[in-house]
């Protein structure tokens, strides 16, 4: 059901009472599961996403018959859309079973893996795989910047070699004020803003400008793109000081603990 | 699962040098486009587009069903794709591959989810008889390029497409066949196109229309869906290489004038397409005298 935001330009406060520039409150745990080679658990507002990672590991069974003997590491996705994740609950979608899932999934696991393809050291690990799992346990927006972020993390944690961080957060767009056709740029949509605004997902490597990922899938004037973008850039060199932050934390720790 | 050849690593090399030195092995500028012929098929809605040497053949058909209970208004409107191995030996049949799943995907966002056809227009009797148009597209022919010509050729069978002619009376709907009525155009509210760059040389450098061969030695490619009135209806670079945000934009831009471009060659192809089915004009409609 679409929602009426056109109250944004009498206080220029959105429907959670953030500014236009504002993130919501992002809080990442790093090696949450002991099990795992490498984890991490992230909440971007109330998106909850917790990612392992499996490897880098030998290839086995059909992918190994499938020509995976190649001088580099490859790495897969798999996305596990929980079905009390949304507002309406869905049978069946994802659950993290193989050939499962839509197609916004697969395009999803394809976008992470190609992203993560090209940043990760796989020259180092020839003839393996890294699995990337992804558990989505609540989605309320910016679902795929969520997920590139907690595989960041995890990535981090599995202690897999990268050239830097991927990171990703959305930019929108407000409707334009009525009379004139200003429209402002919005960082890191909500489940609700993402609805009915155009909306893209940036994802950049490190603290510059390279973006490595960006989708944009609404209706929007070109001219509008290039201020979207900028936000979206701004705001992934922000998320990029505070998972940097979560993993020196992280170490600090683990150093104490050798230490003492 | 077949996959394919990659380029040798000669192949390779050649290409990028000649790349550095700004040529392109089939000597085209590199922000132009290989040679596109777009061509009709005797019925309306079949769309021949030749792009270089992949090819594209997409049919448009309608039939009429219930629509589905949560959208009564909406007529149905869905797009299949065939990578057959036809087209080449790396596609197999019966099996999704990633690049369908990629294709379908774009097509889905740029025709569908922007509204190009306004499905409201396809129902006939609200909550029981809509009609369903099925966009089928055949590859035939490889060698890359696909999502630009896939979408090409999707947007010009719709747009030559000519669908029944109905009216609603008392509750009855009367289907008119072509001879009793013409048929009409569907509602097409924009024209959405994609354009594809591929990047070289760590960003720095993109390509227009890579070939097969171009697209598998590039670092990463981006896909734009715009119209010519100048609105972006879908930008995806899922991962590759990472590109300067300034090269992005500048790659957008470059896109809407291939959009263009493109818009006014599909319009010239259906303009002279119409031509040539409308024999004699106006002027054979006012003559008085039959065929005998």
């Amino acid at each position: 059901m679409p929602l009426d935001t056109s109250t944004y330009h009498l206080a220029l406060l959105r429907l959670d009472g953030r500014r236009w520039n504002e993130l919501r409150r992002l809080h990442a745990q790093i090696s949450t599961q002991a099990s795992a080679d490498g984890s991490s658990y992230l909440e971007m507002g109330n998106t909850k996403v917790i990612c392992t990672i499996a490897g880098p590991a030998e290839v086995r069974g059909a992918a190994r018959r499938e020509g995976a003997e190649r001088d580099n590491a490859v790495v897969t996705v798999e996305i596990g859309i929980a079905g009390f994740s949304g507002v309406d609950r869905r049978r069946g979608g994802g659950g993290g079973g193989k050939g499962r899932g839509d197609k916004r999934t697969t395009e999803m696991q394809n976008t992470i893996a190609s992203a993560f393809q090209s940043t990760l050291f796989t020259h180092l690990y020839p003839h393996s795989t890294i699995t990337i799992s992804l558990h989505i346990l609540s989605q309320d927006g910016s679902l795929l910047a969520a997920c590139l972020n907690a595989a960041t993390l995890a990535l981090i944690d599995a202690g897999v070699p990268m050239s830097d961080y991927i990171v990703a957060c959305t930019s929108g767009l407000t409707p334009p004020k009525s009379g004139t056709e200003s429209a402002d740029p919005l960082l890191d949509l909500n489940g609700m803003e993402e609805q009915e605004l155009p909306w893209l997902t940036v994802g950049t490597l490190g603290a510059g400008e390279r973006v490595s990922v960006l989708v944009l899938e609404s209706r929007v004037q070109v001219g509008r793109l290039e201020g979207m973008l900028a936000v979206g850039v701004d705001g992934c060199k922000q998320v990029r000081e505070i998972l940097d932050g979560v993993v020196r934390r992280q170490g600090k720790r683990v150093l104490e603990s050798v230490i003492s | 699962m077949p996959r394919e050849a990659e380029p040798s690593i000669n192949d390779r090399a050649f290409l990028l040098q000649a790349l550095q030195e700004n040529i392109r092995l089939d000597g085209r500028a590199l922000d132009a486009y290989r040679h596109l012929d777009i061509s009709f098929g005797d019925d309306y809605g079949v769309a021949d587009v030749r792009l270089g040497k992949t090819r594209i053949l997409t049919r448009i058909s309608a039939s009429i069903t219930a629509p589905r209970p949560d959208r009564k208004f909406d007529g149905i409107f869905t797009i299949t794709t065939e990578l057959s191995p036809l087209a080449s030996p790396a596609f197999e049949s019966g099996r999704q591959s990633d690049l369908e799943t990629h294709l379908s995907r774009i097509l889905e966002t740029s025709l569908r989810r922007s509204q190009a056809l306004s499905t409201e227009s396809l129902c006939l009797v609200a909550g029981q008889k809509v009609w369903a148009l099925r966009a089928d597209i055949h590859v035939l022919d490889y060698d890359g390029g696909l999502i630009d010509a896939c979408c090409l050729s999707t947007l010009t069978a719709l747009r030559h497409y000519r669908i029944p002619d109905t009216s609603v009376k008392g509750g009855d709907l009367t289907v008119y066949t072509s001879l009793e009525r013409d048929p009409v155009p569907l509602a097409l509210l924009h024209h959405p196109v994609c354009v594809t760059l591929n990047f070289f040389e760590s960003g720095e450098k993109w390509l227009v229309d890579a070939t097969l061969m171009e697209q598998q030695c590039s670092e990463g490619e981006i896909v734009v869906a715009a119209n010519p009135q100048g609105e972006v209806c879908l930008v995806q670079k899922g991962g590759g290489g990472e590109v300067d945000a300034l090269v992005l934009l500048r790659c957008v831009e470059v896109a809407m004038g291939k959009v263009r471009e493109l818009g006014k060659a599909m319009d010239g192809a259906l303009a002279k397409d119409a031509k040539r089915r409308d024999k004699g004009g106006m002027s054979r409609e006012l003559r008085a005298e039959n065929e005998r």
